[in-house]
């Protein structure tokens, strides 16, 4: 299944307002747990006011760095700074940082306003600043009418509004987000994850998130760091994650991919050209690739870039003749999946633009599928 | 057996299975109460059974004459009240006591590894397996003047003279307190253990220390352990005879202690048993109390 790339909820001017770009700074950090490295000499820099993802598969490590951040955890080794100060030796209570946790933790017996008004209190500041921050806090989150209600008494959605709003009430210089959509079902997730979006960025709050989900990580991040067993990957913003992939593991773990290995047969400063056993016909790059001849790659390119049809292109290279196999509907696209003779499977999809379809395929169709020459990337590792 | 009639006739199976605790506490605890209630409202005598009948049929004429005087008694006679009052403030400070040392033992075992837990807690309970009587006389062995605690004192040379502990109100607070903690550890430990540590890390992540945290977040949310655990020690503490007895001094006055001469040394049954039936009601608004706060919080949930 293809993810969608949606940069529409961030506000485009946003990139021009952030400031420091190491605001928050994690500087080789480490963690082992009883010999096992949960973090591995990490390095991430943090603008002011971005929202900034983690995301990996489970056990990956990114929740461990979140509470090194937190102060949950001491890291093994390394250190991490905030504005310019230390924060390794601070505990939890003493450092700007707050979380909304996984599933909110929100206190089982105090009411919303005592949730939202706790942290206040433990800074001692006078009651009724606490009360005009606490409606302030409640107003921003569309909650001003629940107040009194005791967690329990409140839908998934309002549950995470209070964790939204206890987390922003003492104005945190980093807030964390730990899984924030965990706990919520498909449809509300997503018109949350606006939501959260547009209040943390009209706040201005530098957030890091973590999630496995890549969807949310694009829809809500300004730039995602992808992280495998302790290490980070990739570092990048959403397009250029899922456009630019500089790894096998990140075109694969971002959305759905299709990959072909070969050898770089010619290597010029403008194209290269990839001979791939599974091809019939070569792999066209229309721009420099920093290989050499005769080296082993992997070509990847999203089905949403191949073309399927029923004639043969004209292009002499990037293209490969198959059968389709299966066809899921997905409603606004299909996925055809082509098998080449020789057994490689392809992935492509086709946007359901009319409601009858021109040329309609079907079920073991002969087919051609091709791609462009700047459609698809080279990974060599 | 299959008749429709007959099915009609007989209660629905599952009437089988609930009667079986109404059975119980209608032969164990209504009839006996009845039956106490009945001997409290009836006049002394000089009989088998020594006291007179509250209902008689004599010459077609059904007469029920309420005694009312040993109820009147306990009300004119202050030693009754001192005793009420003695026994609760024994009863209470016992439990504020086991509570105070409880807590603790409780909240250790639950942030134990969970391996560990069950033995710890094995180990709480274990001293209830001996007999109840044999851990009492063990604390006079323990507590007496030339006894394990006073020969270890002086021994160190900490103290020259005996501490005079054994038939001291102190000693009584010893036993119970010693006998009843297990009540108050383990639903206590079953009340903490539930709780969700993220709670505590939200509450530090929010700028509460440590200290701050526990008060402000486990000890509220361990308040139905910390009822139930005072319930279970405070009831029986108040009604207890034989530690005060065996331990405590001819100033540590008890109820259970009145009970047992009205009926053992002045075989007054009409008087013990109204002294029972106040002490029972004296413990009855406790647990009243307890059932309705259990029951608001449950109805808090719900809705």
């Amino acid at each position: 299944m293809a993810a969608e790339v949606s940069s529409g909820t961030k506000d485009p001017a946003r990139a021009d307002k952030v400031g420091a770009d190491d605001y928050l700074r994690i500087v080789d950090i480490r963690k082992e747990f009883d010999g096992f490295v949960a973090v591995d000499d990490t390095t991430l820099s943090v603008r002011q006011g971005e929202i900034f993802a983690l995301l990996g598969g489970s056990g990956c490590g990114k929740s461990t760095l979140l509470r090194c951040l937190g102060g949950f955890e001491k890291p093994t080794a390394g250190k991490i700074y905030l504005d310019d100060q230390e924060m390794n030796d601070l505990p939890p209570y003493e450092r700007p940082i707050n979380m909304m946790f996984q599933s909110y933790a929100l206190f089982p017996h105090m009411t919303v306003e005592q949730n939202i008004a706790f942290g206040l209190k433990q800074d001692g500041h006078k009651r009724d600043a606490i009360a005009r921050r606490v409606d302030e806090m409640l107003t921003i989150v569309q909650m001003t009418k629940f107040g009194k209600r005791k967690p329990h008494q409140l839908s998934g959605g309002q549950q995470q509004r209070v964790a939204l709003a206890r987390s922003l009430a003492k104005s945190p210089k980093l807030l964390l987000l730990d899984e924030p959509m965990g706990a919520l079902d498909k449809k509300l997730r997503s018109q949350m994850q606006l939501e959260l979006v547009n209040i943390i960025e009209k706040l201005g709050v530098t957030c890091v998130m973590v999630t496995h989900d890549q969807e949310e990580a694009m829809t809500m991040a300004h730039r995602i760091a992808l992280m495998d067993s302790g290490r980070i990957r990739q570092v990048g913003t959403p397009d250029e994650i899922y456009e630019q992939p500089t790894s096998r593991f990140a075109a694969e773990f971002i959305g759905s991919v299709n990959m072909v290995n070969g050898r770089i047969e010619e290597d010029m400063a403008d194209y290269v050209t990839i001979r791939s056993p599974k091809l019939e016909h070569l792999i066209h790059i229309g721009h420099g690739v920093s290989g050499f001849e005769g080296q082993e790659v992997s070509f990847a390119v999203r089905p949403e870039k191949l073309s399927i049809g029923k004639t043969e292109p004209t292009q002499p290279h990037n293209k490969a003749e198959g059968i389709i196999e299966d066809i899921a509907y997905f409603g606004s696209h299909s996925v055809y999946h082509v098998r080449l003779a020789n057994g490689t499977k392809f992935m492509a999809n086709f946007a359901n633009m009319q409601r009858w379809a021109s040329e309609s395929l079907t079920w073991n169709d002969k087919v051609w599928v091709s791609w462009g020459e700047n459609a698809g990337v080279v990974l060599t590792s | 057996m299959n008749a429709p009639w007959l099915k009609k006739l007989l209660p629905h199976p599952r009437w089988s299975v609930i009667s079986v605790p109404y059975v119980w506490l209608l032969l164990f605890f209504a009839i006996p109460f009845l039956i106490v209630l009945k001997i409290s409202f009836s006049t002394l005598a000089i009989a088998m059974p020594p006291y007179t009948p509250v209902l008689e049929y004599i010459d077609s004429a059904l007469t029920l004459k309420l005694n009312l005087s040993n109820y009147l008694a306990l009300v004119t006679d202050s030693q009754y009240f001192h005793a009420y009052i003695s026994s609760i403030k024994i009863a209470a400070i016992s439990t504020l006591l086991a509570l105070l040392i409880g807590y603790p033992i409780a909240y250790v075992i639950a942030q134990m590894p969970p391996s560990s837990r069950n033995i710890w807690l094995m180990l709480v309970i274990l001293p209830s397996w001996t007999s109840f009587l044999i851990r009492v006389y063990a604390w006079i062995g323990i507590l007496k003047n030339n006894g394990l605690l006073n020969n270890a004192l002086i021994g160190m040379g900490i103290i020259d003279e005996p501490l005079k502990i054994l038939h001291t109100p102190i000693a009584a607070y010893i036993g119970i307190v010693y006998c009843y903690l297990p009540f108050m550890v383990l639903p206590l430990y079953t009340n903490l253990v539930k709780h969700d540590k993220r709670l505590l890390e939200a509450a530090y992540d929010l700028g509460a220390k440590p200290w701050k945290a526990f008060f402000k977040i486990t000890l509220p949310l361990s308040k139905a352990g910390i009822i139930a655990g005072c319930m279970l020690v405070m009831i029986p503490a108040v009604g207890e005879f034989v530690i005060p007895e065996l331990l405590g001094g001819p100033d540590t006055l008890m109820i259970g202690r009145v009970l047992w001469n009205e009926f053992f040394n002045n075989r007054d049954w009409p008087a013990a048993s109204a002294v029972a039936i106040i002490m029972l009601m004296l413990l009855m608004i406790p647990i009243l109390i307890f059932n309705r706060i259990q029951q608001r919080e449950m109805e808090g949930r719900l809705t």
